[in-house]
């Protein structure tokens, strides 16, 4: 008979004990194609300004899981010439959304086993992590947990909404011989900011 | 896609068009490869026996009392807010979705992959009630393009090369695309953008339904799954009614056996938990979630002796290490369900009229039962099928015949030295002759093979002048 206590012995998906949650998040998200860096409070909005000047981007949507931080963010990004909207104020319209050169949102927690990202469909949105080429996601690292168990424990109690969703790396296809293409209909670039701190200003 | 392949020819006759494609050959092994490769080394220090345990633990206690799981996963699902259908058979199914897309004033349909609906055979339906429907999947997009079928659960057109992508992209663009698989790729991602933004219905199948929190679980890699559950305003999930499980929990068992055992990935992309419509005070969304609960030939299955293929949760990964399937791909297993698992449903949904020689393209050697993820007893169940068919009387009366001399020539020990030795002695000199290919039904066999020239005396004459 298995033992589900022993999870992690069997399943790649968790972490083992004592084995550091944020150094296997980082290490199996950059397997995945995606990439990450810890920063503190004061780093923010530097690094994600940075990431979006290097991905070439210009039309920005902020997603509602970003809290507090949101309107930081966006006055500095404006600041820099940005062009910056609320997903949620052109989500209903296509045109608008088909634009996105790339999306800054929250999320509900970060698997660390697994080096993925969790939304929720009143955060993010369904697609506000989709839609553009480009994707930033900051994760405060309060929201890590171990592995698939611990989230699928704490999956009722995140207040997801009609939508809990992971994702692990960019978009991927190997369909046409096999040969791993990157950013299909997801982003084709994902990077993670670990915020060691809360999002607020 | 008019004439049915499974009625209008054998599987023999089907395999032998598919092994003249030498791109097949060497292609199907090679992707196949690389998945069990894959699958070895994320699960290496892991117990992947273990966990396959688990796994098959939850399917069997899930599938003993299937109505109940049924109910809850039911009741669930409408306290979300989703509406349910129940479809005893493909045509119900069929009609239920057409309804929907009907009701709903809907004109374009976006689809995820999903083995439901081609089991189903949805999309031509759809397209005779002037529906435009359009398969996202990159693979699945290409396939419908050329009007082909799937040959591969998880990867749609492994039988195809890149040119002929190419082909058939260019085709739709008016002009020369590049042969580059990124830049291929690139060109399906604008189109298909342009079709999740206009449609009206997004259709998927379902990996899992989560019985407790009335979820459907989507896995996918391309985030075409979560687009078409994300724009368009109707979502209908087609749902196997077997694909249920009970817990939350549950799914941090299924989902690594599904993605490592589909395609080598800890996790894919993308994993989608859908638990109803656009809520209050959410950005985006449908207006309405529908599930609609296939049936069509599961049922009965419970309490029989092949309850356990119902624990399949379409990894493809029996396809991937068949070495029968590595040979002829998936068309010539002739309907929707290719490789062991193939052989196994086709005939029970089908019945054996239709399926029933396909347990025979199997050479029992149980790969498949050994990287099962829910640890089905493929071989046992092809093996009971073949037993099920010779008692039916639907064998062929030579095969019957062969096997009734055969078992009158061995089971008496004189018989058996005297047959061996006349035997031996044909093959012998038949084959010294260059001659095996002219015995019949005999020869047929032979002509794939090299068969090894028997011993001048057979083993246990030997033995018995050393006694």
């Amino acid at each position: 008979m298995s033992d589900r206590t022993q999870l992690w012995r069997m399943a790649p998906t968790e972490l083992a004990p004592h084995e550091d949650a944020l150094t296997r998040f980082q290490a199996e998200l950059e397997r995945a194609g995606g990439s990450s860096v810890s920063v503190g409070p004061g780093e923010l909005v530097g690094e994600i300004t940075a990431t979006l000047a290097a991905a070439g981007a210009h039309r920005i949507a902020l997603t509602a899981d970003l809290g507090d931080a949101r309107p930081v963010i966006a006055q500095a990004l404006e600041i820099a010439r940005y062009d910056v909207v609320d997903y949620d104020a052109i989500a209903d319209d296509r045109a608008a959304v088909r634009d996105l050169d790339a999306t800054v949102t929250g999320c509900l927690a970060a698997v660390a086993a697994t080096g993925s990202i969790v939304t929720g469909a009143t955060g993010a949105g369904r697609a506000g992590a989709l839609v553009a080429p480009t994707h930033v996601c900051v994760v405060e690292t309060r929201r890590l947990v171990d592995g698939l168990a611990s989230l699928m424990r704490l999956a009722p109690r995140l207040g997801a909404g009609s939508m809990m969703a992971l994702q692990t790396g960019p978009s991927r296809t190997a369909d046409i011989e096999k040969t791993l293409i990157v950013g299909v209909h997801g982003p084709k670039r994902v990077h993670v900011v670990l915020l060691d701190g809360v999002l607020a200003d | 896609m008019s004439e049915d392949p499974l009625t209008s020819s054998t599987f023999a006759e089907r395999a032998r068009v598919q092994l003249a494609k030498p791109f097949l050959r060497e292609a199907v092994p090679r992707a196949t490869d690389i998945a069990v490769r894959d699958l070895r080394e994320r699960f290496a220090g892991h117990d992947y026996d273990g966990l396959r345990e688990l796994g098959r633990e939850i399917r069997a206690r899930t599938m003993a009392d299937l109505e109940d799981a049924l109910a809850t996963l039911t009741d669930a699902l409408v306290a979300n807010g989703i509406h349910v259908h129940h479809a005893a058979d493909a045509a119900a199914a069929r009609e239920h979705i057409r309804r929907i897309c009907r009701e709903s004033d809907a004109t374009r349909v976006v689809k995820v992959k999903s083995m439901a609906t081609e089991e189903i055979a949805l999309n031509p339906a759809l397209v005779a009630d002037g529906l435009e429907v359009t398969e996202t999947d990159l693979g699945e997009y290409v396939v419908q393009l050329d009007g082909d079928r799937p040959s591969h659960i998880i990867a749609p057109i492994i039988h195809k090369t890149r040119a002929e992508v190419r082909e058939t992209l260019s085709r739709v663009a008016g002009r020369e695309l590049p042969d580059d698989a990124s830049e291929l790729t690139d060109f399906a991602r604008e189109r298909l953008r342009d079709a999740f933004m206009d449609a009206d219905v997004g259709i998927s199948g379902a990996n899992f339904g989560v019985a407790e929190t009335g979820t459907i679980v989507l896995v996918t890699n391309e985030g075409n799954g979560r687009m078409c559950t994300s724009m368009p305003r109707i979502h209908i999930a087609l749902m196997g009614i077997e694909r249920v499980i009970p817990t939350l929990e549950d799914l941090s068992v299924m989902l690594p056996l599904i993605t490592g055992a589909g395609t080598g990935q800890l996790i894919t992309s993308y994993v989608s938990m859908l638990s109803g419509p656009r809520g209050e005070g959410e950005p985006d969304g449908p207006e309405a979630m529908h599930v609609v609960l296939l049936d069509n030939g599961r049922r009965a299955l419970l309490g029989t002796e092949y309850q356990e293929v119902l624990h399949c949760i379409r990894c493809g990964a029996c396809q991937n290490v068949c070495p029968v399937y590595r040979q002829v791909g998936g068309h010539a297993y002739g309907w929707v369900y290719g490789g062991p698992i193939g052989a196994v449903l086709t005939p029970l949904f089908l019945g054996t009229e239709a399926g029933g020689e396909l347990p025979q393209a199997s050479s029992l050697c149980g790969a498949c039962d050994d990287i099962c993820p829910v640890k089905i007893p493929l071989h046992d169940l092809l093996l009971q099928l073949r037993r099920t068919r010779v008692d039916d009387g639907a064998a062929p009366w030579r095969e019957r015949l062969a096997a009734e001399l055969w078992a009158w020539a061995w089971s008496s020990p004189r018989r058996y030295r005297v047959v061996t030795r006349i035997g031996g002695g044909v093959v012998r000199v038949m084959a010294a002759a260059g001659l095996m290919s002219s015995l019949g039904p005999l020869g047929r066999w032979a002509r794939g093979r090299t068969i090894p020239t028997p011993a001048r005396r057979p083993f246990h004459s030997r033995g018995e002048r050393d006694v």
